[in-house]
């Protein structure tokens, strides 16, 4: 697999069509662009040792290798490089740390009032940057002090005749628990049997930092964990849909992990927004939906976009009576998973996020619509609008909210 | 659930038939495996440049090549097509200002300084016409490595134009304060022009540099979603006629073009999903069933009551030769005409010379369907559009976005009239 | 007419004629060297890029092999910025007898090249693209070399010792006093007057053209042109020289040289050293073998393919003339054929140039009657002192941390628009060719598609070339580099070469230029 993403350098025909769709190197002349650091200095790179540390600025969205018409597989070869690059430099604290949300979730639920009073303390941001490089404004999300594990190791899933496995991913897990429940209870309300396996984290934000060796050591034994069901002819489904883009290709294309365990779950991978409209294109999704008299932005993530699928998220919202969702085309939030949380990033994945946050507040809505977790984040903070995933809307119009 | 039509590629072949069938109320998907076309030819619209030495009419030129040329994209329309695709083009593109059409051609000059014919032109760039002559100051951007107004200037005094009519050229050299960056692209350039105080500071130092009665052409960097405002700002500042000159992808004029459409296709409820490369097909006897697409996980089939295939030409893969020498349409592996076979030469030792395999792609019927191996076409519902059609060689009779838009929007039609 | 004197004028502008220019001018000559082209047009600017560690000759030749051992380690000492240290692999590939590999190691040994038989899972693991049914692997310290770095770096120092380095010089005659040769009537071409040049004594490096040369003084010196043809693929399939361990044939080494992994070569004698015709039966020669080396090979993306001609001379020459070794040839015509004032140093290759170099000045010496030792075995050249070898990731590193903080020119071969205008400053007579040459302007991936039109701009702009200059400039440039690339035009680079006719003739319009 590493020849073939290495050769697929050799489909670049120069046209610098990424370049002109990435937005980080507009935002920041660090970055030189996708086509510059990926095809085109691969070339220059020994043995894989990567002497350019501009690489690092690459933020891993991945619309580069969406647009490239020659199928070169550009933000896979930057990956790697990045990876090289730090392991030879030796990856900084600060970057083993976010890179691991199961430790940091296991540290912070516990005490979560103080940790998420911690995180707010202006002051003890200001130290947290200087000490560690997350920046002070850096948008971290708040501890939900109780798990979703926990809610669903009680919540009993009614039987049914369909079987349905949730992958609820760290984000969801420590901090969104009730967009977890809501996922449940809208498979649920479609007549499936929700079975939650006790999971641990995809490896992305290892993989993300350049943690290759930690990376694989987690994704195998997440694909452990949900193989079987895979093997039993269960779809497996998420909400996170970046960590779901992990399993079903990032995995394979970037780290090398030729498991078998993560070959049939990458099969029976699905992004949640993906499995309900298929339910729905085979008559299958109940549509009793009641009206929602709103308006409002969705913005597909750079990473929803790279499961190659389109947006499936429209057309479920446009299910919903009386909904009206915008289709915003501002690219990219910036946030990127980790890279918007530190110091020497923040500022350009801001600017980034620019045109979106203002494409958002020009539909002054209640609520913006987003499948990523971290992108949410980055836009409540750069926009000011709270944001929700898909499945929200979803269980709202369902009626199976409290009401 | 089924589209009303699937459209395979996002160039402007693509663009232009996903656009007039949603327009008309149809469901509409376009698959491509990236963006390509639009970006990397200038957005001006060639309908017939050069047939043995300049065309000044396509519309007087065009019926007699269609004639001589059958196999010819041009060839195989109907004869209202392409004035009809030229003015629907126009009209839904409103915001970008085409002008021209198919009386005469205009001529633009290259970034090298060449006299070339096109029909139809962005506002942006229409100032630039030499057909009367003129006196002309061509600008340079320092940092901007992709144009060169000496060279430009010193060709285009040479140039030789209808009616007797001269050029006068020169050229100005700009230094707009950078910041670390000193390698700015166009779109790094066109971003910069977005903003009100950079125009200022360009209309400061080059205003005082301009004389009287010339007007002044500037790279194609004029703004990008603002581009109107920036040139009409940028001629009032200036109180001089403002024109853009194409440069090396890429394109920024190309890049308003793809967004334009793009925004339009979204308003129309059409599917966009770009990253995803058809790899197969799936029909029930002559009738396209379904398009199988890759994407993360797993193929994803497209199923449409029509297809279009605007997949282009060997720069992007949509035709390609094999390291044995064999051509193939790469998408359906429709059969590829006028390539020669493995060992035959492929290509003429002259650079400039006329190569075996230029004219090289898929040869259709009257209603732009592709033709399989048997001669009648591979499928009743499948249509083919843009630069995967034989017969053309695009970049030689300037014609390149003048067949992408006839038969794209030719190809749009035929699904129009068959849908009931 | 313009005349010039000197004692010792080498014709030729190759790594052989470059060796000798520099090693007379450091030992205290006045020399000149002419040149009809550019330097390192000829068989130097178109071999493999390899520097021997002998192991190819081991068994075959294995003088030859001796004498690459020596100059394999002073070139590594004095040059080592021309070289990368890639190392070398002969491998022993399901075609072949594995037997051999005994006789190789064997010939290794006697001969003095460092040879270590490796396990094959080591070689896989050191190049993860070869074939793994490989059955035996040795290591050699081969290593690629950059041709234009050596000849220029010979020729900049033999300036800096008083030399006069006459490229674009054409040889039209050598005139003759006596039955002795006195010196050369000179064409120089661009500006398109005759120069006389008086000499004591010509040495005729001239390579594959050495016959030619030596006719002008009624000397026969019978050099067959042998054809090979080479391809160049756009990465670095591996970063390690390649060889089969078979007895040397066609197509059976891959050199990585700066960005790109070369294949060759072929063996045809041709009549002319300047009708070198590539044919497809070659290249599919050649795509086979890498194919047996490199799995995948054949789809790999090839850039361009080009012929060099080596100067072989026949065996007839080797009894009757005073020579060094069987591998290269110097023939003294005073003795041979009764003209004095007049050498000739033919054959061998790149690898033993300097050796080559010390003969041809040793006789020199004997025919000017001083004893003046060489010195270009411990001398470095320019940028070789510390003796620190090429590094791929330099041009990389070279650019951080803001990689655009200076216009890119070319970005394939991470070329400035300050090191393009330096080059220009530093060549006056300069055109966008020999710009090319010397700075790999235009010879990665895109083959020119961008840095052409932008590095023509910039030459014009600097007032080198007018704009018709400009326009034939760029024109030559697109027909020289399609003569190289539409013989392979297929997958990856059919679709550059049709974007690339987009932007010249669709674009810009290169073919309605004005005249």
């Amino acid at each position: 697999m590493s020849e073939l993403v290495r050769d697929s350098l050799d489909h670049c025909v120069k046209c610098t069509i990424c370049e002109s769709f990435c937005p980080f190197s507009r935002a920041t002349p660090l970055f030189p662009g996708p086509k510059y650091v990926g095809p085109q200095a691969e070339r220059y790179r020994q043995d894989g040792v990567s002497p350019d540390l501009s690489v690092d600025y690459c933020s891993g969205c991945g619309i580069c290798t969406a647009v490239c018409p020659q199928g070169v597989k550009i933000a896979e070869i930057n990956a790697r490089a990045r990876a090289r690059l730090w392991e030879e430099r030796g990856i900084p604290l600060r970057n083993q740390l976010i890179a691991r949300p199961t430790v940091l979730g296991r540290l912070g639920t516990p005490v979560a009032p103080v940790a998420n009073w911690t995180l707010r303390n202006r002051l003890l941001r200001r130290l947290l940057e200087s000490t560690l490089g997350i920046h002070r404004d850096a948008p971290l999300p708040g501890f939900a002090g109780r798990t979703f594990q926990r809610w669903a190791r009680r919540h009993v899933s009614p039987p049914a005749e369909r079987t349905v496995v949730y992958f609820h991913a760290c984000g969801t897990n420590y901090y969104e628990p009730a967009v977890g429940q809501m996922t449940v209870e809208v498979l649920e309300h479609n007549g499936f049997h929700v079975v939650v396996p006790p999971q641990d984290c995809c490896g992305l934000p290892l993989q993300s930092n350049g943690n290759f060796p930690a990376a694989r050591t987690y994704v195998r034994r997440l694909a452990a964990r949900l193989a079987p069901y895979a093997r039993d002819g269960c779809a497996i489904v998420s909400n996170s849909t970046s960590c779901g883009l992990m399993l079903k290709r990032e995995a394979f294309e970037i780290l090398d992990v030729e498991d078998d365990d993560l070959r049939v779950v990458s099969e029976a991978m699905f992004d949640l927004c993906e499995f309900l409209l298929l339910l729905h294109e085979g008559g299958e999704l109940r549509t009793d939906f009641q009206p929602l008299a709103m308006t409002v932005p969705y913005h597909a993530p750079c990473q929803q976009q790279g499961h190659g699928i389109g947006k499936p998220a429209l057309d479920l919202l446009s299910l919903i009576p009386l909904l009206r969702t915008i289709e915003l085309d501002a690219g990219c939030c910036g946030v990127a998973g980790t890279y918007g949380l530190k110091k020497e990033k923040y500022p350009i994945s801001m600017a980034v996020g620019d045109g979106l946050f203002r494409q958002i507040r020009e539909v002054e809505p209640d609520v913006a619509v987003c499948d990523s977790e971290t992108c949410r984040w980055q836009i409540e903070h750069g926009a000011g609008v709270h944001a929700v995933h898909p499945v929200e809307l979803l269980h709202r119009a369902y009626g199976l909210g409290a009401a | 659930m089924t589209y009303d039509a699937v459209v395979i590629g996002a160039g402007l072949a693509g663009l232009t038939a996903a656009l007039r069938l949603a327009e008309e109320g149809l469901r509409v998907v376009v698959v491509a495996k990236g963006v390509g076309g639009t970006h990397l030819a200038p957005a001006t619209i060639d309908v017939l440049g050069y047939d043995d030495g300049p065309v000044e009419s396509p519309a007087r030129a065009l019926p007699e090549f269609a004639a001589r040329h059958p196999e010819h994209p041009y060839g195989r329309l109907p004869a209202d097509v392409i004035p009809s695709s030229l003015e629907w083009f126009r009209e839904r593109l409103d915001e970008l200002g085409y002008q021209g059409g198919l009386d005469e051609n205009l001529l633009l000059p290259t970034a090298v300084g060449v006299a070339k014919p096109t029909a139809l032109v962005p506002q942006t760039m229409a100032a630039g016409d030499l057909r009367a002559g003129g006196r002309f100051v061509f600008v340079g951007l320092r940092g901007l490595k992709d144009f060169y107004p000496a060279y430009l200037a010193e060709n285009l005094a040479r140039a030789a134009l209808p009616g007797g009519h001269s050029v006068r050229a020169r050229a100005v050299e700009l230094a707009p304060r950078l910041g670390e960056e000193r390698d700015v692209s166009g779109l790094g350039f066109a971003e910069r022009f977005e903003r009100r105080d950079f125009r200022e500071t360009i209309v400061r130092e080059l205003k005082p540099r301009l004389a009287p009665g010339e007007v002044v052409g500037f790279p194609a960097v004029l703004g990008l979603r603002h581009a109107r405002e920036v040139w009409q700002d940028l001629e009032a500042g200036l109180g001089r006629r403002v024109f853009e000159v194409p440069t090396l992808p890429p394109s920024v004029g190309g890049m308003r073009l793809f967004e334009s459409m793009t925004a339009a296709l979204r308003r129309k409820g059409a599917r966009i999903v770009v990253g995803s490369s058809v790899d197969g097909a799936e029909s029930d006897g002559r009738q396209l069933t379904g398009v199988v697409a890759l994407t993360a996980g797993r193929p994803r089939t497209y199923r449409g009551r029509a297809f279009v295939l605007a997949s282009g030409g060997f720069s992007s893969g949509g035709l390609q030769v094999d390291s044995h020498g064999r051509a193939r349409e790469t998408i359906l592996d429709l059969p590829v005409a006028g390539a020669p076979g493995p060992g035959e030469p492929r290509f003429a030792p002259g650079y400039l010379d006329e190569h075996p395999i230029a004219g090289a792609g898929l040869v259709v019927d009257e209603l732009l369907r592709p033709l399989g191996a048997d001669g009648a076409p591979a499928f009743e519902n499948l249509y083919a559009a843009g630069a995967t059609l034989a017969g053309a060689v695009p970049w030689q009779e300037a014609s390149g976005n003048g067949v992408s838009l006839s038969t794209g929007y030719g190809a749009a039609s035929e699904i129009l009239q068959g849908t009931p | 007419m313009r005349s010039l004197e000197t004692e010792v004028l080498v014709v030729g502008g190759g790594s052989t004629g470059a060796g000798v220019v520099r090693d007379a001018a450091m030992r205290g000559f006045s020399a000149i060297l002419v040149e009809r082209g550019d330097l390192a047009v000829g068989t130097t600017g178109r071999f493999h890029g390899l520097l021997h560690s002998g192991g190819r000759y081991a068994v075959k030749d294995p003088d030859a092999a001796r004498e690459c051992v020596v100059e394999n380690a002073i070139l590594r000492r004095t040059a080592a910025d021309c070289i990368e240290d890639t190392g070398g692999l002969f491998v022993t590939t399901r075609w072949d007898d594995p037997a051999f590999g005994d006789e190789f190691e064997q010939g290794c040994r006697e001969t003095g090249v460092p040879v270590e038989e490796i396990p094959v899972q080591e070689a896989l693991r050191l190049e993860p693209r070869l074939d793994p049914t490989i059955s035996r692997a040795f290591t050699v310290p081969d290593a690629s070399i950059d041709a234009w770095k050596l000849v220029w770096g010979c020729a900049r120092s033999a300036e800096e010792h008083g030399a006069e380095i006459l490229p674009y010089h054409r040889v039209l005659d050598l005139e003759q006093d006596d039955g002795k040769v006195i010196g050369a009537l000179v064409k120089d071409e661009l500006a398109g007057e005759e120069v006389r040049i008086r000499a004591e004594i010509v040495v005729n490096a001239a390579g594959a053209w050495a016959g030619h040369i030596a006719e002008l003084a009624g000397c026969k010196v019978a050099v067959l042109p042998g054809k090979g043809i080479m391809i160049a693929m756009n990465h670095r399939l591996v970063n390690t020289v390649v060889n089969r361990c078979k007895p040397p044939a066609d197509g059976d080494i891959i050199v990585p040289i700066r960005t790109v992994s070369v294949i060759g070569t072929t063996d045809t004698r041709v009549a002319d050293p300047d009708e070198l015709e590539v044919t497809q039966a070659e290249i599919e020669e050649m795509l086979d073998e890498g194919e047996k080396l490199v799995p995948g090979f054949r789809e790999a993306r090839a850039l361009r393919v080009w012929a060099g001609a080596r100067p072989l001379f026949s065996a007839e020459e080797v009894a009757s003339t005073r020579d060094v070794s069987r591998a290269h040839a110097l023939v003294d015509h005073a003795e041979r054929d009764g003209v004095e004032g007049f050498i000739t140093i033919t054959g061998g290759k790149t690898t033993t140039f300097r050796l080559m170099a010390e003969a041809a000045v040793d006789a020199v010496c004997e025919h000017l009657g001083v004893d003046r030792p060489c010195r270009t075995q411990e001398e470095p050249l320019a940028g070789s002192e510390e003796g620190r070898f090429y590094w791929l990731g330099s041009r990389l590193r070279a650019r951080e941390p803001v990689p655009r903080s200076e216009e890119i020119i070319c970005e394939c071969e991470l070329i400035t628009r300050d090191r393009l205008e330096a080059a220009i400053t530093r060549r006056p007579t300069t055109n966008l060719d020999d710009v090319r040459r010397v700075l790999r302007l235009g010879m990665g991936p895109c083959q020119g598609g961008f840095c052409i039109y932008r590095a023509t701009g910039i030459l014009h702009a600097r007032e080198r070339l007018d704009h018709r200059a400009a326009n034939s400039s760029l024109l030559a440039f697109l027909q020289e580099r399609w003569k190289g690339v539409h013989p392979i035009l297929r997958g990856d680079q059919l679709r550059q070469a049709t974007l690339d006719d987009w932007i010249f003739q669709g674009l810009l319009g290169v073919q309605h230029l004005p005249e």
